[in-house]
């Protein structure tokens, strides 16, 4: 009976221990936010909607960069040695070989998709918050037409691609739909919500779609309609795009103070992705293109990576007449046309280079001190737009094509400029009314109007250069569109819409032999987590 | 003085006992001393007049004195060490040294929550004590151990002094996490298997290695990759022991990229297509550099272990101070490390209370490598120059090119480790049959890292700095309850356990850039561009509450049964998942003590084991899995608020799943183990097969619908079947001369064998999800490696290599060729056949030899991996011509014809099987040295000798621990450390 006592006793501290301790393990979250415990305040809600936006940083400089402009005409990524040969993929976008691995076919698609499904998640919690914000119909309108627009993009790169709508779908239910049907589903989901879009024009709206934006995606849906369903769209594509222009955007003074560091004040930039050096990464303009000692002139801290460049071809369209200055031992040069200063050809020179870039730009020195040279070669940095080949290991290869200072690099900035990049702006949308106009049968001089405030603007107001009605043919708008509009992500488009996207051009680009190229295939890497996905035509079935 | 005064009451202690002991020794008797291998004296060896009446024991020196009277034989006798006899030919004094048996089944095996006698065992569980360990430049205490038990692979990815052991135990048993066994030191279990590499090897006094399922479900959630568990050296009554050990090594680079010399660089440039002399001439600068060469040196090591322990009947300790300076072999890296370890035991009332404590406090300074130097060392031409004339760095700055001895040397890239570890347990024996105790551990681990980059010659960039510091915690607690009690020939004993643990991690960084003064590196970081000033934090917690207990019977020591179930909660798993159950069962019948063996002299030990048991795996994932929560979407620009233009935007940041649950490892052991011929020859031979169920792994979804790519769920199961053979023997046992070998080989076979589950109620099945991706520009989403059904995991999906084409391919830009599902050779890579090709090693292997003449000792060790295949991915990325000239090609892209861009077939998988002699170490044990109880000294070399058929720089590579398996690259972020051969010199020192 002593033993019991000291069972009991030893039975009771055992289960004090174990009860004081018995806890619910429920986890503690410190540094995270709980959504159920978010989309408390207006403030709260703007910044959980932000996100859908963000997904926009990867398009303007990234693989949807690639996907919309190295197929063209206007932008080549040669494989300078070892440098940029990046498994053959640049060489592939260029030349029209890529197949359904190719890194930029893979990645542009999660890229879009990701805003998509961010948009569908923030609709989710949104239409079900108690009580429902005030403004939820606008911020219903405003998602819908932002997915819109990424679902305009997927359809125009990968045509048959699956449409999902709710966060919630059964991933097991996810199948392709036709380019049609996703057609249908952008043009619908715009006029549908196009009502309760802001008219807001001020830096209220700023980086964000208001109706604006929202008919300028309708302009380039029915442009291309020809192509996407094979029937034509001119009257709507005007209709369109006059709803833009009828709004009061006008064009900047200086062409380039659209893609200045400090572009946020243009009247012509419609909608805009943001940047910022410190808080929004992702702008890597210049230090794509320019070569590593460039840092010398525009200072690049750091030095460029030298890629992407132009070539020959597309560069003969521009026009280089000049005015030159001499000042001292150097020579400066200022374009007729301002926008042939966005690419920088020839020797470059250690001096500061200024803004504009179409103006005072230090074209030759006597004093061969200024000289900058490649650091690795010892060469001359002189860039060359003559070459044939895609590839090369010559020394002289690196400084292969024109490099672009379109957006102006911000001093001492390697990556992350802070030049804010445009989606849509007035110039874009002149000249597809012209060129609707003109497709239709109906140019008139209003068109012939537009296209010269657009010509005006870039040759300063001299008068010589506008163009008569006879110069308004679709030829010439292929490549002012080329000029002005220069790898803005529209080129890929607009050689398929012109019907150039097939030929063979330099270096060493053949013809296509087929038509299946004008979209990309679906990625293998969704195909191996979609196995419902079929694969687009002309391409190797899954 | 502490110690001098514990050196001179113990010096009056020998004085003592030895005036003593020699006071009873008789005229005629026999005396002598016996020792063990290393001449330390060997206390309680019994030793008998065979023929005779005699029978006596060793004092505390070793020393005996005996009557031996008639007898012709004296017997020497220790339990643990093989017997002796010698025989008497009218000598008086009679010298002996005893050596440990190969198999000692009284030692004690520290099974997890107690301990049992190695005959006692049901489970398989392995014990290494420190008479096996492998000597050398020890940065982790796991080399001590690598190769010597059967069903443990310990893989080193490099020769870098501060990265990461790979420790797998019976092959791969999941597909997240770490997958490292836990550790588990003194009863305090590591919150990382890393912090082990901040642990003295000297103060390791073994290692007990839980390997299957029953005898490491005492663990249950924390135990699915088996169960390491280390005892450090302890204290024993008796006069104060000062010991010191330590070693001075170099460390040389072994293996070659074998890259082209500025000669052959000059050489071959010149057949380059379209290559101008220009070109040449601008690349060619005039030096003859060896890039591999230049950024390494012959590093240089020591360590030193100061020990002092003793105690008295009731009350022990042992205090230990160690440091170690490593030399890495790249310019620049090393680690220096300080350590103190006490621990102490004290029993009292009648020796019913037992108190032991430990604390342990080690810094570790850690100089780190820039591991994009061994991509800069592949890309830069052999003529360019590490310096300029004038002794300033050569500057140039090329994609993924620079200076890296500049690299190396101007930034400032260091870590400290400060980890602290504090260790209480108390036990009361109520009644001599029940004990009740507590015990408590406290882990602190300090992490201070810190980052400077100058502006770099030639490259232009801006300087930028930073310090992370950051914080691993735990805290454990249990009420622990022992029984033990024999009725008759029945015993019984049992354990119950609660236990409470708590972890809590964080961090804080902080980071700025363009300082004005580079010399103050990061410790000023305010004082530059303040609008670049970055901080971060960090803090996340988690939960494991466990219920345990545990009943060991067995029959006259003939027949065992254990039986133990665990129960666990943790809050990394949703509401209703929280809890699992881990039961085990296991048996063990030793047929020797059958009457029907007992008369069977030649066997010693013959027993069969199996077991049964179910573990569970949380570690895989980190905690709030199963939450919606959200993170930064980046920041956002809002011009209509000019106080705060960019604020922080809200998003999720995984796909969360609330259905989350445990993985459970459902394991069965056969096991059988042996010893004959006075234990000579002994061993044990392990089959298992264990099931993983419901595997957490982080697997591939559609974009759309889900917004990520990946979601962590419990889909698919996996088998894992092994075989594992350890044996020893004492091949020669001379009075002079003994040579003993061991080995072991481990054969597992991992099957993926289902990919489906559910998903928020959606059933998830799929035939493939991709994991490795091939290294290198443009390579990012080429999956190599695949989990697939009916397939080992990581198995690779490659084309069939077909020859070259004399052109290159414009859908590829490359020349290699392949077949398609006809068999047709195709350039097109996207119309080839795909096969899959099983990488992962059929079995591997260690050998030990330890040869012994009087006082000299040789030791060598020899382990490999049979049947491992590696994608050579440095070698198809670096063996490409068409990198020449600007950046540098192996020997091999000269001779091996491709042109072009790099793809992935089957012709960079190569064979990697390998046998490495990974040890040799010669050493001598002084008899008597004036002023010394023992003195041994050694020399050791390690990783001297592979043989393979490998081409790549080192088969051994980063293996199992991340996606990459079986993917060998070099570069862009996956650089490796270059291997190592050391040397080193050593000793042992017992003081008087």
């Amino acid at each position: 009976m002593k033993y019991s006592n000291k069972y009991i006793k030893l039975g009771i501290v055992l289960a004090l221990c174990i009860s004081s301790s018995c806890k619910k393990l429920e986890p503690e979250v410190y540094s995270r936010v709980q959504n159920v415990n978010f989309w408390q305040t207006p403030d709260q809600i703007a910044a959980g909607i932000a996100p859908a936006y963000s997904q926009l940083r990867n398009i303007p400089d990234g693989n949807f960069h690639d996907l919309q402009e190295q197929p063209s005409d206007e932008l080549v990524v040669p494989a300078r040695g070892n440098d940029w040969l990046a498994a053959g993929q640049h060489i592939q976008l260029f030349t029209h070989t890529w197949n359904a691995q190719t890194q930029q076919v893979q990645d542009t698609w999660t890229d879009l998709y990701s805003g998509v499904t961010k948009i569908n998640f923030i609709l989710s919690i949104v239409n079900n918050l108690q009580p429902a914000p005030p403004t939820l119909p606008a911020i219903n309108a405003e998602l819908k037409t932002l997915r819109a627009l990424y679902y305009y993009w997927l359809m125009d790169l990968y045509g048959n691609v699956p449409l999902v709508t709710d966060f919630n779908t059964n991933p097991n239910a996810v199948k392709n739909s036709t380019r049609k049907e996703v057609y249908d589903f952008v043009e619908k989901e715009i006029k549908d919500n196009m009502a309760l879009l802001s008219t807001d024009k001020s830096l209220n709206t700023y980086g964000r779609l208001n109706k604006y934006s929202a008919f300028c995606i309708l302009a380039k849906l029915y442009l291309n309609s020809n192509q996407y369903v094979g029937t034509t769209k001119y009257p709507e594509t005007i209709a369109a795009c006059d709803s833009v222009i009828n709004a009061g955007y006008s064009l900047e003074g200086n062409y380039f103070d659209n893609f200045a560091q400090e572009n946020q004040n243009s009247k012509e930039n419609i909608f805009v992705v943001p940047f910022d050096n410190i808080n929004i990464g992702g702008n890597n303009w210049a230090a794509q293109s320019l070569h590593y000692q460039n840092d010398k002139n525009y200072q690049i801290a750091g030095g460029g990576w030298n890629g992407y460049c132009t070539n020959a071809e597309f560069y003969s369209h521009f026009d280089t007449t000049s005015t030159y200055s001499v000042r001292g031992k150097n020579t400066y040069r200022t374009y007729n046309d301002e926008r042939a200063g966005q690419f920088i050809i020839g020797q470059q020179y250690a001096e500061v280079a200024t803004y504009p870039p179409n103006a005072n730009v230090l074209s030759s020195s006597t004093d061969a001190t200024l000289k900058i040279k490649d650091a690795l070669t010892g060469l001359d940095l002189a860039f060359n737009p003559d070459f044939t080949d895609i590839s090369s290991p010559a020394a002289s290869f690196r400084l292969a094509g024109l490099r672009s200072v379109k957006y102006w690099p911000n001093p001492g900035v390697q990556t992350s400029q802070s030049n804010d990049m445009v989606i849509f702006r007035l110039a874009d949308v002149l000249l597809m009314r012209a060129e609707a106009a003109l497709r239709n049968g109906s140019a008139s001089n209003t068109d012939l109007g537009y296209v010269n405030q657009i010509r005006l603007r870039a040759y300063s107001g001299v008068q010589k250069y506008a163009w008569a009605m006879s110069d308004l043919t679709l030829n010439n708008l292929l490549y002012e569109r080329g000029r002005e509009l220069a790898w803005e992500n529209w080129r890929r488009q607009d050689v398929i819409r012109f019907g150039t996207f097939a030929n063979a051009r330099a270096p060493q680009k053949l013809l296509d032999a087929d038509k299946h190229w004008e979209i990309f295939p679906i990625p293998v890497n969704q195909h191996t987590a979609n196995p419902n996905l079929v694969q687009n035509p002309g391409y190797p079935s899954f | 003085m502490n110690i001098r005064k514990y050196l001179k009451s113990a010096c009056l202690l020998v004085v003592f006992l030895v005036r003593s002991f020699f006071a009873f020794s008789q005229d005629g008797a026999i005396t002598g001393t016996v020792t063990d291998d290393r001449g330390a004296p060997l206390p309680g060896v019994t030793v008998t007049a065979v023929g005779g009446t005699g029978v006596t024991a060793t004092g505390i020196n070793g020393k005996y004195s005996i009557n031996a009277g008639a007898a012709k034989t004296l017997r020497f006798s220790f339990i643990g060490f093989a017997p002796k006899e010698i025989a008497l030919t009218g000598q008086r004094t009679v010298n002996v040294t005893l050596l440990e048996s190969a198999q000692s089944l009284n030692a004690v095996v520290v099974v997890g929550y107690g301990t049992a006698r190695k005959k006692d065992l049901t489970g398989a569980v392995a014990n290494v004590t420190a008479k096996d360990f492998s000597p050398g430049v020890i940065n982790n205490p796991m080399q001590q151990i690598q190769g010597k038990v059967a069903g443990l692979a310990i893989t080193q990815p490099g020769g870098d002094p501060n990265a990461n052991l790979i420790v797998r135990l019976r092959g791969q048993t999941s597909l997240s996490g770490g997958q490292t066994p836990l550790i588990v030191v003194d009863g305090i279990p590591l919150d990382n298997p890393n912090q082990l590499s901040n642990i003295s090897a000297s103060d390791i006094a073994s290692y007990d290695v839980l390997k299957d399922v029953s005898a490491t479900a005492i663990y249950g959630s924390r135990g699915a990759n088996g169960v390491i568990i280390i005892n450090t050296k302890k204290g024993a009554a008796g006069r104060t022991k000062v010991e010191y050990n330590g070693y001075v090594g170099i460390d040389k680079l072994r293996g070659d990229f074998n890259l082209l010399s500025a000669d052959e660089w000059r050489a071959a440039v010149k057949d380059v297509p379209k290559i101008d002399p220009e070109t040449i001439a601008a690349l060619d600068k005039g030096a003859n550099t060896d890039w591999l060469k230049a950024i390494t040196r012959t590093g240089f090591s020591h360590s030193n272990n100061l020990a002092v322990s003793g105690g008295t009947e009731t009350f022990t300790y042992r205090a230990s101070l160690n440091y170690m300076n490593q030399q890495g072999i790249v310019i620049n890296t090393g680690k220096e490390q300080i350590g103190l370890r006490f621990n102490a035991e004290n029993k009292s009332f009648d020796d019913k209370l037992t108190i032991q404590t430990g604390l342990s406090y080690n810094q570790s300074n850690r100089k780190l490598a820039d591991y994009n130097i061994f991509e800069y060392v592949n890309a830069t031409p052999p003529t360019f120059p590490v310096k300029n004339p004038d002794g300033t760095y050569f500057g140039y700055s090329d994609y993924h090119e620079q200076n890296p001895v500049a690299q190396q040397m101007l930034q400032t890239n260091t870590s400290t480790d400060y980890l602290t570890q504090l260790f209480a347990k108390a036990d009361y024996k109520l009644f001599d049959f029940v004990t009740i105790g507590t015990q408590g551990s406290i882990s602190h681990l300090n992490t201070q890292s810190g980052f400077f980059q100058p502006v770099l010659p030639g490259v232009g960039n801006k300087n930028s700095a930073n310090q992370i510091n950051g914080n691993v915690d735990s805290k454990k607690a249990d009420v622990h309850l022992n029984f033990l009690k024999d009725f008759g020939k029945h015993h019984l004993s049992g354990t119950l356990v609660y236990e409470y643990n708590d972890f809590v991690n964080n961090n804080f960084s902080a980071a700025g850039q363009e300082y004005l003064v580079e010399d103050l590196t990061n410790n000023n970081l305010g004082a530059g561009n303040s609008a670049k000033n970055a901080i971060a934090s960090y803090k996340e917690m988690f939960l494991i509450e466990s219920y345990l207990a545990r009943a060991v019977y067995n029959y006259n020591s003939t027949y065992y049964l254990t039986a133990s179930v665990r129960r666990d909660g943790s809050n990394k798993f949703g509401a209703n998942n929280r809890w699992g159950t881990f039961p085990s069962v296991s048996a063990a019948w030793r047929i020797k003590n059958e009457s029907f063996l007992k008369d069977v002299s030649w066997l010693d030990e013959l027993k069969i084991n199996a077991g049964y048991g179910i573990v569970g795996n949380q570690d895989a994932i980190t905690p709030y899995s199963t939450l919606l929560t959200l993170g930064s979407g980046g920041r956002f620009y809002t011009p209509g608020n000019p106080s705060n233009l960019y604020p922080d935007s809200y998003t999720p940041n995984q796909n969360a799943n609330p259905d989350l649950k445990w993985e459970r490892r459902v394991g069965k052991n056969i096991g059988f183990n042996f010893g004959m011929f006075n234990n000579r020859l002994s061993g044990s031979i392990n089959a298992f097969d264990d099931k993983t169920k419901d595997l957490l792994f982080t697997y591939t979804v559609p974009v759309p619908p889900y917004v990520y790519s990946s979601i962590l769920a419990n889909v698919g199961d996996l088998r894992n079947k092994g075989l594992e053979v350890q044996l020893s023997g004492d091949v020669v046992r001379g009075s002079s001369f003994s040579w003993s070998t061991s080995g072991q080989i481990t054969f597992t076979k991992t099957t993926i064998t289902s990919l489906s589950g559910k998903f928020n109620g959606t059933e998830i099945s799929t035939d493939k999800v991709p994991i490795g991706v091939a290294q290198g520009r443009g390579y990012q989403n080429n999956y190599l490696t695949y989990l697939t059904v009916g397939q080992s995991p990581y198995v690779f999906y490659l084309p069939k290599f077909a020859g070259l084409s004399p052109t290159l391919d414009p859908s590829t830009n490359s020349n290699q060729l392949y077949y398609d599902a006809d068999g047709n050779k195709v350039a097109d890579i996207t119309k080839a056949k795909y096969n899959y090709i099983d990488p992962s090693p059929k079995f591997n292997y260690g050998i030990s030899n330890t040869f012994n003449y009087k006082q000299l000792s040789l030791n060598f060790f020899l382990r490999g991996v049979y049947g491992q295949k590696l994608f050579n991915n440095y070698d198809n990325i670096v063996s490409n011509y068409t990198r020449l000239p600007g950046n540098n090609v192996t020997k091999n892209a000269l001779t091996n014809g491709i042109r072009g861009s790099q793809t992935a077939s089957d012709y960079w998988l190569q064979n990697a099987s390998y046998l490495k002699l990974d040890n040799v170490t010669f050493s001598y044990t002084f008899n008597k040295v004036k002023g010394l109880e023992s003195l041994r000294l050694y020399v050791t070399g390690t990783n001297l000798l592979t043989f393979t058929p490998y081409k790549g720089m080192d088969p051994e590579v980063v293996n199992g621990d991340s996606a990459q398996a079986y993917i060998d690259a070099n570069m862009y972020g996956y650089g490796y450390y270059p291997k190592s051969k050391t040397f080193i010199l050593g000793a042992s020192v017992a003081f008087k």
